[in-house]
């Protein structure tokens, strides 16, 4: 079987912003994959990419096997996408705009209603099914998007930031959701901002920073690659770090001194602590307690991304319509409102 | 072409407007009683028979019906094509498996029923003031379906390029409305002067509302304002022009779908 989603120097620019720089990624089918990177990553433009709303500059894109743009139709078929923007239908209620998405996607009217009533069952909204999007609750709209993702039986599903500000609740309910399709053969693509929720559910991961992949690894990889801190509880601690640190091996990275705490950043915690211990003692020191912790996926998120000119703005290109500066709000005024004099 | 996701997407769109008579159908309705009680009862009787044999209100019936055609036809695609931009919720359909050709025809088709809805509710209150007799059924039908499929069309575009609900209004108000007004629905080209009569034949409305009259009433100000080599054919020649000009923007609509122009980045 071909990778869900396969992408060979892709390349997207606005302007004079390379939003996708010469992005290769592949995600194999049946993985739960995660994308991580700061805002303006470029995370969302590469998503938009293979759902038809960005039209790429360069390289290649494909969706188990299909040319996003050759062969666009297969290729939208197989995607069911929950966005960060709330961008349903307003004049249906949300049963029905199921219906027409699911009817988009080729499935009669008959098999569409019953997939709407499963799906917003399996999100938990069915009560609310015949309740325009409007009167949601932001937890229940997050629920809808996804519900609207999964009403076509997608083999691919890419979540965008499904959990931006939902709910602790919410956001279990939506790991193990998630997490149980991944479990019945749904590739699933996640954004977040949430390294936890990455370092929780995705086989792998991969960093991006400013259009391009910094990196792709399992999560229990990439916390290999950061720095463990040993911190040593001493009763004569000394007066200066440096006094220790020019004693002690290469494998020391970085010494300091707290009060009674001596800190020594190292490669790897477990192994170290041993040949560190017996050096202080060596020298003199006697040991009171000692600690080791790792770096956690966050830390190494925010070494990986850090970003080197802040003088220049990076943030994803707003959508085409939604470009204006005007107050969100006026956007769900009435059709007679918009629509003038008919 | 009549697969299930067309059928989908062209539902939806009737949806939309069958389900808000007071939005789309009670305004023409109204101001058509209005026009005909004004223009057709109270000053229509103070004014000459435009054409021999034709009353003021039945010579006014056709370019009211084409007005509400073209109106509705182009305000419910633009509308819809950006109000779906303004909210994003047309990447329900952009992120379907819908090939371009099925969104555009999808789109036109709803509109052009609902301009054509239109125009038959503005023909029925015009037989309620005076009694109707169709001439040429069929070239009526099919100048109403072509009128309301180039209108839908150019609503497309519309919907396309507005970047705010005040470019939609302008394309309406400012841009259509004038150009039907002086397409000789309310008075005959050959009340007017020569040069006048020259001038209104470069605008496109004024063939449009003469193809519909001759359709209902069997009169055309062709006959009388152009050589008579040409008069004979007028309807016919006008109707040709109507499908290229509307194969061609139709043409023009799935090749703006298919570059993504003013639908994605």
């Amino acid at each position: 079987m071909p990778p869900a989603i396969d992408t060979v120097d892709l390349v997207k620019d606005y302007g004079d912003l390379r939003a996708l720089n010469e992005l290769s990624l592949t995600v194999e089918s049946g993985e739960f994959f995660g994308l991580l990177g700061p805002n303006g990553a470029g995370k969302t433009t590469f998503i938009n990419t293979l759902v038809g709303l960005v039209r790429k500059s360069g390289g290649e894109a494909r969706v188990f096997g299909y040319d996003v743009e050759d062969d666009y139709r297969q290729a939208r078929d197989a995607i069911g996408l929950a966005p960060q923007e709330f961008n349903v239908d307003r004049f249906f209620p949300i049963k029905e705009v199921l219906m027409h998405k699911a009817g988009y996607h080729g499935i009669s009217e008959d098999e569409a209603a019953e997939r709407a009533d499963e799906v917003l069952k399996r999100v938990g909204i069915y009560d609310k099914r015949n309740e325009r999007f409007d009167w949601l609750s932001g937890g229940m709209k997050r629920r809808l998007l996804l519900a609207r993702a999964l009403v076509t039986d997608p083999d691919l599903l890419i979540l965008d930031e499904p959990t931006a500000g939902v709910d602790v609740q919410l956001r279990h309910d939506l790991w193990d959701l998630v997490t149980e399709l991944n479990d019945e053969g749904t590739t699933i693509l996640l954004t977040t901002h949430y390294i936890e929720e990455a370092e929780r559910l995705c086989d792998r991961v991969a960093i991006m920073n400013e259009g391009h992949k910094v990196t792709v690894a399992t999560p229990d990889d990439l916390k290999q690659r950061g720095t463990d801190t040993v911190d040593v509880r001493l009763e004569s601690p000394p007066d200066t770090a440096a006094t220790v640190a020019d004693e002690l091996g290469a494998y020391a990275h970085d010494v300091t001194v707290t009060g009674d705490h001596l800190e020594v950043r190292v490669d790897d915690g477990g192994s170290t602590a041993p040949q560190l211990l017996s050096e202080l003692e060596t020298m003199g020191y006697e040991i009171a307690d000692l600690e080791i912790s790792r770096t956690s996926l966050e830390e190494i998120f925010v070494d990986m991304t850090r970003q080197e000119d802040r003088s220049v703005t990076r943030s994803d290109a707003p959508s085409s319509a939604a470009e204006t500066d005007d107050d969100p709000g006026s956007r769900y005024e009435s059709e007679r409102e918009q629509e003038g004099v008919a | 072409m009549l697969s299930v996701g067309f059928r989908a997407l062209f539902k939806r769109e009737v949806l939309r407007f069958v389900r808000r008579p007071k939005n789309t159908f009670m305004p023409p309705a109204i101001t058509n009683v209005l026009y005909f009680a004004v223009f057709g009862v109270i000053l229509g009787g103070r004014i000459e028979e435009p054409v021999d044999g034709i009353g003021y209100i039945l010579f006014l019936i056709p370019g009211l019906v084409v007005l509400g055609v073209i109106s509705n036809a182009f305000e419910n695609a633009s509308f819809s094509i950006f109000h779906g931009r303004w909210n994003e919720y047309i990447h329900e359909t952009l992120t379907s498996p819908l090939s371009y050709v099925e969104m555009v025809v999808a789109y036109v088709a709803a509109s052009a029923v609902r301009g054509l809805i239109v125009g038959v509710i503005v023909a029925v209150i015009g037989a309620l003031f005076v009694p109707v007799t169709v001439e040429h059924a069929v070239f009526l039908v099919v100048t109403m379906v072509v009128i309301a499929a180039l209108f839908a069309g150019f609503g497309i575009i519309g919907g396309l390029i507005a970047r705010d609900f005040d470019d939609l209004t302008v394309m309406n108000q400012f841009i259509l409305r004038p150009l039907v007004f002086f397409g000789a629905v309310f008075y005959s080209l050959t009340m007017l002067e020569p040069v006048w009569q020259a001038v209104s034949l470069l605008n496109p409305m004024v063939y449009m509302v003469d193809s519909v009259r001759y359709g209902l009433l069997g009169y055309s100000d062709m006959f009388a304002v152009t050589p008579a080599s040409v008069g004979e054919f007028a309807p016919l020649l006008s109707l040709g022009v109507l499908v290229v000009l509307t194969a061609g923007v139709l043409t023009l609509d799935v090749y703006l779908f298919k570059i993504g122009y003013g639908l994605t980045d």
